[in-house]
């Protein structure tokens, strides 16, 4: 094969696997900042929900089992931010931080003896999409449905915007935010538990690499809108695959600095993100509650 | 009933139910893992403060996350949330060594370029996130998060490529750094003298920040933001400073890791002290003193790890988790018990 086969040859199934983890854990952060809550925790959300549904598949054998057990464990963690941000009031960011640390620590302490153990996971379907990548691509539109087409959506939507007007129309808002929260564990802890059961087949401490972290800021770049955070996962993915293809066809460039590109490519696009939104009045479809977060 | 009317608790009873509630949650994870959490804790004690060398270890351990909890703290003086320490670090571990290696000058001179080249690529690092929020608006907690990731990948394309030291067979890091490029260890520790560069620089610090001017106008421009018209005291120059100032401390704290402690360069050289350097001064309330203490705190109990791992055959890794529910018992101690009656604070 020339290098141009070997890099081009079923990029986009690539890309589509590699993007899956992340496109899960956009999602729940996309619900989360849509009820005016911004999760830094997400990324150790996906570090317990990775471990968790490795420990579960090596356990039960069965990667479905797995999923559901990273997805719960996920959606455990977040109810610490949930109550350190509702109940305790605490700042976003910080709160954020410390879950991620506090599941840094958890994954790397439960994950010491999955080290080196294999398990067995999904089989490959058709082209060679696995149901992780199919579950990812179907939860958009439903998401999105649930965001714009429910009433409840719609309450979700009214929290994120102002809190008092949703008090003042008979919502009761730390029920919604808790809920916006908890829900962007689940899916977190499912992305998690999909890179480490599916994507790479293995775990290791710290295997999410700042997947979390890029998440919250390509929720930005997705304007807060489900349909908008498959491409600009798919960006992650693209850029991620780019870098192991061009390694493989013996590249010129290292791999270490190819590895680079998908965190570049993601800040490119939240520097323009930024920059178009800078000056627009409505705060380019932000949700309001969150602006005065981001506006100090 | 306005929210002042209702008491916020004082200070002392705050630490108090932070305590309290530190307690019960690291005793409920010890417990869930089969160990007696008392004996955990008096392993702890011991292990980072019961002898000569677990002192030692412990100022090891605090020394970059003080000078990366400074890093944080004076950007946060002007209200900006940068979490750009651990990728300032590394840049600063990359370019001291770099100076290391190209040096032909004389060897008294070695050691201050080196500290310099450190401080200087920190900088450079910072200015990234800083020029990307003053010229585009760009919110700097993201970028600085995502700048760290690309920070450790330089780090490790350098000591598995161009930088490698071909005599260390398959172990990816530079050649060593010769005796004259190293800072000076303590007694007969592993502690050195970055730790004497970080408390002076904190003291300075604090003489800067609490008791000039500038201190001043940082804390006007944070309370007010929109002051900057009425005043004509324009924010953009200080985020630059202030950021340039904290990316030099973070420098600092991965030239003197690499330098004093691993004697060359090599990944993973930060072990989290960018992190725990963030958190440090977050709940020290951006304050000087307060930031130093409790970097000895946390430096401490990371450093009891390994001691824990031989004493009490409890894996290193849960000196992390109990590091993250110390943060987790601060940040939710303020906890009132009636989430829809009141604004959030921030």
């Amino acid at each position: 094969m020339t290098s141009a086969e070997i890099i081009l040859t079923g990029l986009l199934i690539s890309a589509l696997r590699s993007a899956t983890p992340l496109l899960l854990a956009l999602l729940g952060e996309c619900l989360t900042q849509r009820v005016g809550r911004i999760n830094l925790g997400i990324e150790g959300q996906m570090l317990v929900g990775a471990v968790a549904g490795y420990a579960t598949v090596a356990a039960s054998g069965n990667p479905w089992m797995g999923l559901v057990g990273g997805a719960l464990a996920g959606a455990a963690l977040s109810s610490v931010y949930a109550w350190l941000t509702v109940v305790a009031q605490a700042n976003q960011f910080a709160s954020g931080l410390a879950v991620w640390m506090l599941g840094f620590g958890l994954s790397a302490y439960f994950g010491s003896q999955f080290v080196g153990v294999r398990i067995e996971g999904f089989e490959p379907g058709a082209a060679g999409l696995t149901p992780t990548v199919v579950m990812a691509l179907v939860l958009v539109p439903l998401t999105a449905l649930w965001l714009y087409g429910t009433r409840e959506g719609l309450k979700w939507r009214a929290v994120g915007e102002s809190e008092a007007n949703a008090r003042a129309m008979g919502i009761v808002p730390w029920r919604i935010v808790v809920s916006g929260i908890v829900v962007g564990g689940l899916f977190s802890g499912l992305g998690g538990a999909a890179l480490s059961i599916d994507t790479t087949r293995t775990w290791a401490e710290g295997m999410t690499a700042g997947r979390g972290l890029v998440a919250v800021g390509l929720v930005i770049v997705a304007r807060w809108n489900p349909w908008l955070c498959l491409p600009a996962a798919l960006l992650f993915g693209v850029a991620e695959a780019l870098s192991f293809r061009l390694q493989a066809a013996d590249s010129a460039v290292s791999a270490h600095l190819l590895h680079m590109l998908p965190y570049l490519a993601s800040l490119l696009v939240f520097v323009i993100t930024c920059v178009r939104l800078r000056h627009h009045p409505q705060g380019g479809g932000a949700p309001a509650g969150l602006r005065a977060v981001f506006e100090r | 009933m306005s929210p002042a009317a209702v008491a916020a608790p004082g200070p002392f009873v705050h630490t108090l139910r932070a305590l309290l509630l530190f307690g019960a949650m690291a005793s409920g994870f010890f417990l869930l893992i089969g160990h007696h959490p008392g004996a955990i804790f008096i392993e702890i004690a011991n292990a980072s403060a019961g002898s000569g060398y677990a002192i030692g270890e412990t100022l090891l351990r605090a020394t970059p996350i003080l000078l990366c909890a400074l890093a944080t703290l004076v950007p946060a003086r002007l209200g900006l949330i940068s979490v750009g320490a651990e990728g300032q670090l590394y840049l600063g571990a990359i370019c001291g060594t770099g100076v290391m290696l190209a040096w032909t000058g004389p060897q008294g001179l070695l050691l201050p370029s080196v500290l310099l080249g450190g401080m200087v690529g920190g900088s450079m690092w910072a200015m990234v996130p800083a020029l990307l929020r003053t010229a585009a608006g760009v919110n700097e907690t993201i970028s600085t998060l995502m700048l760290n990731y690309v920070a450790a990948l330089a780090v490790t394309w350098l000591v598995y490529g161009p930088w490698k030291n071909p005599q260390s067979q398959g172990w990816p890091a530079t050649v060593e750094f010769p005796g004259a490029a190293r800072l000076a260890n303590l007694a007969d520790s592993r502690a050195h003298a970055g730790l004497l560069l970080a408390l002076g620089l904190a003291a300075l610090l604090y003489f800067l920040l609490d008791r000039t001017r500038w201190g001043l106008e940082l804390d006007v421009l944070r309370s007010n933001p929109r002051l900057e018209h009425v005043t004509g005291r324009r924010i953009a120059p200080q985020v630059l400073l202030t950021m340039g100032i904290g990316g030099m401390l973070a420098g600092l704290a991965g030239i003197a890791e690499a330098s004093a402690v691993q004697g060359r360069l090599q990944s993973d050289l930060s072990q989290g002290a960018g992190l725990s350097g963030f958190l440090v001064a977050w709940l020290a309330g951006n304050r000087v003193g307060r930031t130093v203490w409790m970097s000895l705190l946390i430096g401490g109990l990371l450093a009891s790890g390994d001691g824990l791992q031989m004493n009490a055959r409890v894996p290193s890794s849960v000196t992390l988790v109990v590091q993250g529910l110390l943060f987790v018992a601060v940040l939710g101690a303020g906890a009132r018990w009636l989430p829809d009656r009141r604004k959030p604070r921030d």
